[in-house]
């Protein structure tokens, strides 16, 4: 019986991948990735990992729905409704799905998984908690305030406020043609040297 | 036997607590006038995510519902991570309003939309935050070892910070008063400014249910759940979920809502350093 969940999750995890490259939004990509991760947490579960299986839910949907919100803004579609084309650079994502399948495949083909299988009174949870703060706890660590450093830099990066005043101050955006006159709404009066920026209201 | 009636309670729970949240909210008139009237067709929608939404939004108010134990040491779903499953439906909660905004195709709902996902996605670190904490005492993350471990003294009294902020979270998952930055009047109703007739009715029943789930949970882990003298286990839940949801709908109705961006303030500087300091002192106070 869980054998056949896990086929019909795997076969669902799949379609929902292959979803992602055929659907026409950011929202759709992002939410359809998200059930495909849904699945993987699902097999997690039937596998005797709950934590892993429900916290692999969990994060995947605060973080697609960041990601939604993320790729909408890079890809200037108007809100993630504008239909567009979810791929790009044929040959080359030709090439490298090719060469991660079959190195993928390899690796579960020649790998032995353990064949133990869980006791049936065996505290997974627990017994997670102390490998992860245990003998691993330098690798998570590790990764952990190595992600929080990224994220604190990415934020002071985008951050339109800085010691030195307004991150836009002084920027022009580039010419449509090779050279030409800076693209978009000019500032009234020629961009004089009176110009009042009016810092808007972050917090 | 005890499976088929855990379900019957979760359903029970669910249909009886609508009613009692309709009635709060007095809306029962409006729910079942929408039920008969015309559906109104906005250009080109998500179909599958419009219609989808409010089920899904009902589907997880019931799963939420059903990780809570109705007597002590007995929950449908006894995971031994019963809280982790509750943190997936808040965090679910927040895609599927916005899917419900962004699926019509149409202005105010789509600012509902993503008002909602910037606001909701800041509410979620409280949420983790004061339910770790309460996780602390019982040494789990499952809702029946918590509910154990308030034997000696509830939460709410051991915890103070952790009822208060998780009932800014219940607003939020619920879109009721200050947290309403989805439906609220201000955009015409937000995400839901272009339902009608029967899909707009089970929104509306799908956010009236996840108040009773969120007020259930938020019983469980604060109020001691099903614990209680003379009355048995699940008339104990009832009533603590009933007065929770009571609490909630009031706050609803009495706290005025700010602007988003100040309330991004609130919830990163004031919410978010709080939650930090209840989990500090939930942790010193259980060792």
């Amino acid at each position: 019986m869980t054998d056949l969940w896990v086929a019909l999750l795997s076969l669902f995890a799949v379609w929902t991948g292959w979803r992602v490259f055929r659907v026409d939004s950011m929202v759709r990509a992002s939410f359809s990735l998200m059930l495909s991760f849904i699945a993987v947490g699902a097999i997690g579960v039937l596998l005797s990992a709950p934590y892993i299986g429900v916290a692999t839910v969990f994060m995947m949907a605060v973080e697609m729905m960041v990601m939604a919100i993320f790729m909408v803004m890079f890809m200037m579609n108007p809100a993630g409704l504008n239909p567009m084309v979810m791929v790009h650079q044929h040959r080359l994502s030709i090439g490298a799905g090719v060469v991660a399948a079959l190195s993928l495949g390899a690796a579960v083909l020649f790998s032995r998984p353990p064949e133990d299988a869980v006791r049936a009174e065996a505290d997974v949870v627990a017994e997670l908690g102390h490998e992860l703060l245990g003998p691993s706890m330098l690798i998570f660590e590790t990764a952990g305030v190595t992600l929080l450093a990224t994220m604190v830099g990415a934020v002071i990066l985008s951050s339109r406020q800085g010691r030195f005043g307004a991150a836009d101050e002084g920027s022009r955006p580039p010419g449509l043609s090779d050279g030409g006159a800076p693209a978009g709404r000019q500032p009234e009066g020629g961009g004089g040297h009176h110009h009042h920026h009016h810092h808007g209201g972050h917090g | 036997m005890t499976v088929l009636l855990l379900v019957l309670a979760v359903c029970a729970t669910l249909l009886a607590g609508v009613v009692l949240a309709a009635l709060l909210d007095r809306a029962l008139p409006e729910l079942a006038g929408t039920l008969s009237r015309q559906r109104i067709e906005t250009e080109a929608p998500d179909r599958m995510n419009r219609d989808l939404a409010p089920a899904f939004y009902l589907a997880l108010a019931a799963v939420g519902l059903s990780v809570v134990p109705f007597a002590p040491g007995l929950a449908l779903i006894d995971s031994p991570v019963g809280v982790v499953i509750w943190g997936t439906c808040e965090a679910l909660t927040i895609i599927v309003v916005f899917l419900h905004g962004w699926s019509p195709n149409a202005p105010f709902p789509l600012i509902g939309a993503y008002r909602y996902a910037a606001i909701g996605l800041p509410v979620m670190l409280p949420s983790m935050f004061v339910l770790i904490a309460a996780a602390l005492p019982a040494e789990s993350l499952s809702l029946v070892a918590i509910v154990d471990s308030q034997r000696e003294v509830w939460n709410v009294l051991r915890q103070p910070l952790g009822l208060p902020l998780f009932l800014v979270v219940a607003l939020t998952l619920t879109l009721r008063g200050p947290m309403d930055f989805a439906d609220a009047a201000d955009i015409a109703g937000g995400t839901s400014a272009e339902d009608s007739g029967a899909g707009r009715a089970l929104w509306q029943v799908a956010r009236l249910a996840m108040l009773v789930s969120v007020s259930a949970v938020a019983a469980t882990v604060f109020l001691g759940g099903p614990l209680g003298p003379v009355l048995p286990g699940p008339v104990w839940l009832w009533l603590k979920t009933a007065a929770l949801m009571a609490v909630l709908v009031w706050l609803g109705n009495r706290v005025a809502r700010t602007t988003p961006s100040r309330m991004l303030t609130i919830l990163w500087v004031v919410l978010l350093p709080l939650s930090c300091a209840d989990l500090v002192i939930s942790g010193v106070v259980a060792l």
